[in-house]
């Protein structure tokens, strides 16, 4: 298989090229995959925290049928596969299902142990952090965020007093988005990466091939095919097609062969001479 | 003179055998050489199969050696890192070749290769990056034992064919 010299420097070549090139394509895929996922957790954490300030008003005066219709009207959208808000004790206090209301949230459950791993809960946590991602009960990729409810002075200075000002938290929004738009765009980019990939490598291994084979392999194959014809007439003509290099080395064979013939000649003239005419037949 | 035709030839027989066994052990020593490329190739292929599931045969790490070892690099600089080392060793191969420098025969590779499997798998992407470390290692891999195959292959030519010579001289001395 690696016998000739087109397949012992075009094959390993091109396979070093195109193990890289998958190589690369892999790692910018990642890239733009990471790059996609924190931009999708950066635009759930933006939302979560309207709802927090579109909630705050309801809140400041127990409101409870206005945040109710806050929670219901946005658990609404296409995209929200859930949204709920719980209490300190982890108790659902409103979501639009109404199934899920007055249930407890497992702290053990993912998006909870991020704050709840240790004995003494986490107070903050960085945007990335309080982001998960999982696949829900209907096979849907979520992607889903937690953001908590502080204590504020206007929460426990409110006419109602309801909170004591040394309680840190109040109680946490859990807002859940599908991920179907991002897992398309995705596959679209992974697509079109493969496509640009393989034209690339078509073009670029291609054009070395055709490259290498019309100024390298061919004359050389003409040369060869030019000096194993030593015997025919070729040799008293000009070797014909290809410059540089090659040509040179064709002339250069053309000339060794003359000289050798011409050797060849006078050697015989030089035993038909040494040879004394009366022992001829 | 007709003493002096068996002194050489006692002089020459130890010494050709002598350059004779120290041909054909170069030639060992090339097939162990080419052989040693497999063996690097076979080991990374070894890796990448206990890799491809996330070295789910190895214990998972304690807490205790995760805080020894410290914070994971950032799977981008990981990234950055391959990049650079594949991209790198194929132009240092490639430059190898043209100059006809003598390849490189040791493990390096599958070593380098197989770290860069367990920084990804404790920075906690290596199922994002596993094709990419696979087809880096592949084509490094691959194109370094084509170089040492070839190189190798044309080296033991070469001693064969001094074997060859040699071996012609003997017999026309003996006629």
């Amino acid at each position: 298989m690696l016998s000739s010299i087109n397949s012992r420097a075009i094959v390993p070549v091109a396979c070093a090229v195109t193990g890289f090139v998958i190589a690369c394509c892999v790692l910018l895929y990642t890239f733009v995959k990471d790059d996609l996922i924190k931009g999708e957790i950066q635009h759930a954490a933006d939302l979560s925290d309207t709802i927090i300030k579109s909630t705050r008003y309801a809140m400041l005066h127990d409101d409870r049928e206005s945040l109710s219709n806050i929670i219901n009207s946005i658990g609404e959208q296409n995209l929200v596969e859930h949204v709920r808000i719980f209490n300190k004790k982890g108790l659902i206090m409103f979501s639009p299902d109404s199934r899920e209301v007055s249930q407890f949230i497992d702290k053990s459950a993912a998006g909870c142990t991020e704050c709840h791993a240790g004995t003494e809960p986490k107070r903050s946590l960085g945007t990335m952090a309080k982001a998960r991602q999982f696949t829900n009960n209907a096979g849907s990729d979520v992607l889903a965020i937690t953001a908590p409810f502080y204590n504020e002075p206007e929460c426990f200075n409110a006419a109602c007093h309801f909170h004591d000002p040394e309680q840190s938290l109040l109680g946490t929004l859990d807002i859940g988005v599908s991920q179907d738009p991002l897992k398309r765009t995705l596959g679209q980019i992974q697509n079109r990466m493969i496509m640009f990939s393989a034209m690339v490598l078509v073009l670029t291994v291609g054009a070395v091939c055709s490259l290498l084979y019309r100024q390298v392999f061919l004359p050389i194959k003409q040369l060869a095919d030019f000096t194993e014809d030593s015997s025919g007439d070729t040799l008293n003509d000009e070797f014909p097609e290809v410059s540089g290099e090659v040509a040179r080395l064709a002339n250069a064979f053309q000339k060794m062969t003359r000289r050798v013939r011409e050797l060849e000649g006078q050697l015989q003239e030089k035993e038909r001479e040494a040879i004394p005419p009366d022992s001829l037949p | 003179m007709s003493q002096e035709g068996p002194q050489f030839d006692v002089q020459q027989v130890p010494g050709r055998e002598a350059l004779r066994q120290k041909i054909e052990a170069r030639i060992r020593h090339l097939e162990r050489a080419s052989g040693n490329g497999l063996w690097s190739m076979v080991l990374f292929l070894l890796v990448s199969f206990f890799a491809f599931d996330g070295f789910a045969i190895l214990p998972d790490l304690s807490d205790d050696a995760r805080r020894m070892l410290g914070a994971p690099p950032p799977g981008e600089m990981i990234s950055l890192a391959l990049v650079v080392y594949a991209f790198s060793s194929i132009v240092r191969t490639l430059a190898r070749m043209s100059r006809n420098i003598k390849p490189y025969t040791g493990l390096m590779h599958a070593a380098f290769f197989t770290a860069f499997y367990t920084f990804y798998q404790l920075s906690g992407v290596l199922q994002d990056n596993f094709w990419a470390v696979f087809f880096a290692g592949i084509s490094v891999m691959g194109l370094d034992n084509y170089y040492l195959w070839s190189h190798s292959n044309a080296a033991v030519r070469k001693e064969r064919a001094l074997l060859e010579s040699m071996r012609r001289g003997g017999e026309e001395n003996v006629q």
